[in-house]
């Protein structure tokens, strides 16, 4: 058997995460040894840990289940208790095991704190980008917003009405606004542990401005339920009726810049 | 850069008139025309009854529901009749949204949509 040896590597960065870097093999020996580690954590209460396991060749499934029993403590006290830097060989045999369904897993230590500061520090993150003002390009915009709601651990219903969202945002800008040779729709996503905002801009043409502003305000005066903002045989509209009752807060303005549409997601509702 | 869909079609058997079209990837915007085309090239050509089974329908928007409504439409005025069946929940949430579950006929199971037919 190789040498194993545990460190206990304090809080990186002022984080507030603690990092355990493991190298060897994790077999049933280093059991004493992990509990006299995670012992310390808890009496030092340290909520957050990352199990730096990038040096490890091999985890036993008894060393597995005792990490499963101080996760569950420090998750008890609203903390968590990760793995990082596996290798594909072991992260394989955790899957097998359900031990993913347990454990978060992150590439690197790092991502894990990461992590870790956006849900707890209410860090914000934005994305902008601006596309050709054609419909060809929205559905990998749309995609991509979902994706990122997904790497901030939105759930799949979260991310598939933000993703309706935007595309219906998108849709109507592409529809509505100029395009040509710089007529870009530009759009900034803004996403914390709680909400997403959105803002779409573009060039509005002129010619559709007033019936676009009496088209948007009878819906978002329409009351809010299902099918009444729209009438299910009007084909204009549904696409901005369906933003409304998928958001928490939707505001148009239009100006001789443009088209502005914000839009707030609150997560989980 | 387009949204994949495939649809799939099959002859319904021991119904006249009847298919199954399988909607496999997303349907929105972009190829929204060719879903119309395609499926009302069904119902002219006689397939009046449309089964629409959405168990791979991963996505639909509002102008993709528009065509769905569309087609319930013109196969009801052909005396023909479009149902849909394994719709998934996100789906199902935008259809109920636009308020369209009470005009579209939604099954759970695709065996319940064929039961509907005979």
């Amino acid at each position: 058997m190789g040498s194993t040896t545990i460190d206990f590597v304090s809080a990186q960065n002022g984080s507030g995460a603690t990092v355990v870097r493991v190298c060897g093999e994790l077999a049933v020996d280093t059991i004493p040894k992990i509990s006299e580690t995670f012992d310390t954590i808890l009496d030092k209460h340290l909520p957050f840990v990352v199990v730096d396991m990038m040096g490890v060749s091999l985890f036993s499934s008894s060393v597995l289940g005792h990490l499963m029993g101080y996760r569950e403590k420090l998750v008890s006290k609203d903390g968590d208790l990760v793995l990082a830097g596996l290798s594909l060989e072991i992260k394989s045999e955790l899957n097998l095991l359900g031990a993913n369904r347990v454990f978060k897993i992150y590439n690197d230590v790092q991502s894990a704190i990461n992590s870790y500061r956006w849900d707890r520090e209410h860090i914000s993150q934005s994305l902008s980008l601006s596309f050709p003002s054609e419909l060809r390009f929205v559905p990998a915009v749309r995609q991509l917003a979902s994706r990122v709601a997904r790497q901030k651990n939105y759930g799949s219903r979260d991310s598939f009405r933000i993703e309706t969202i935007v595309d219906e945002v998108c849709n109507n800008a592409v529809e509505h606004g100029k395009s040509g040779r710089g007529k870009d729709v530009a759009l900034n996503l803004t996403i914390d542990r709680e909400k997403i905002e959105l803002q779409v801009v573009n060039e509005t043409d002129p010619d559709k401005v007033a019936v676009l502003k009496e088209l948007s305000t009878s819906i978002l005066k329409a009351p809010e339920k299902p099918g009444s903002a729209v009438g299910t045989d009007r084909k204009r509209g549904r696409g901005l009726a369906l933003i409304k009752m998928l958001s928490n807060d939707l505001r148009i303005d239009f100006s001789e810049e443009g088209t502005s549409v914000h839009v707030t997601r609150r997560r989980g509702e | 850069m387009e949204s994949q869909i495939e649809l799939e079609h099959e002859q319904l058997k021991g119904v006249a008139n009847a298919i199954v079209v399988r909607f496999v990837g997303d349907l929105d915007a972009t190829n929204v025309e060719f879903v119309l085309e395609k499926v009302c090239n069904f119902i002219n050509e006689g397939h009046i009854h449309i089964i629409a089974d959405f168990k791979k329908l991963r996505y639909v928007n509002s102008t993709g529901l528009g065509v769905l409504l569309h087609f319930n439409k013109s196969a009801r005025e052909k005396g023909g009749s479009f149902k849909i069946a394994n719709v998934n929940e996100n789906v199902y949430e935008i259809i109920e949204i636009i308020g369209a579950t009470s005009l579209l006929e939604i099954y759970d199971e695709l065996d319940e949509a064929i039961e509907s037919l005979k």
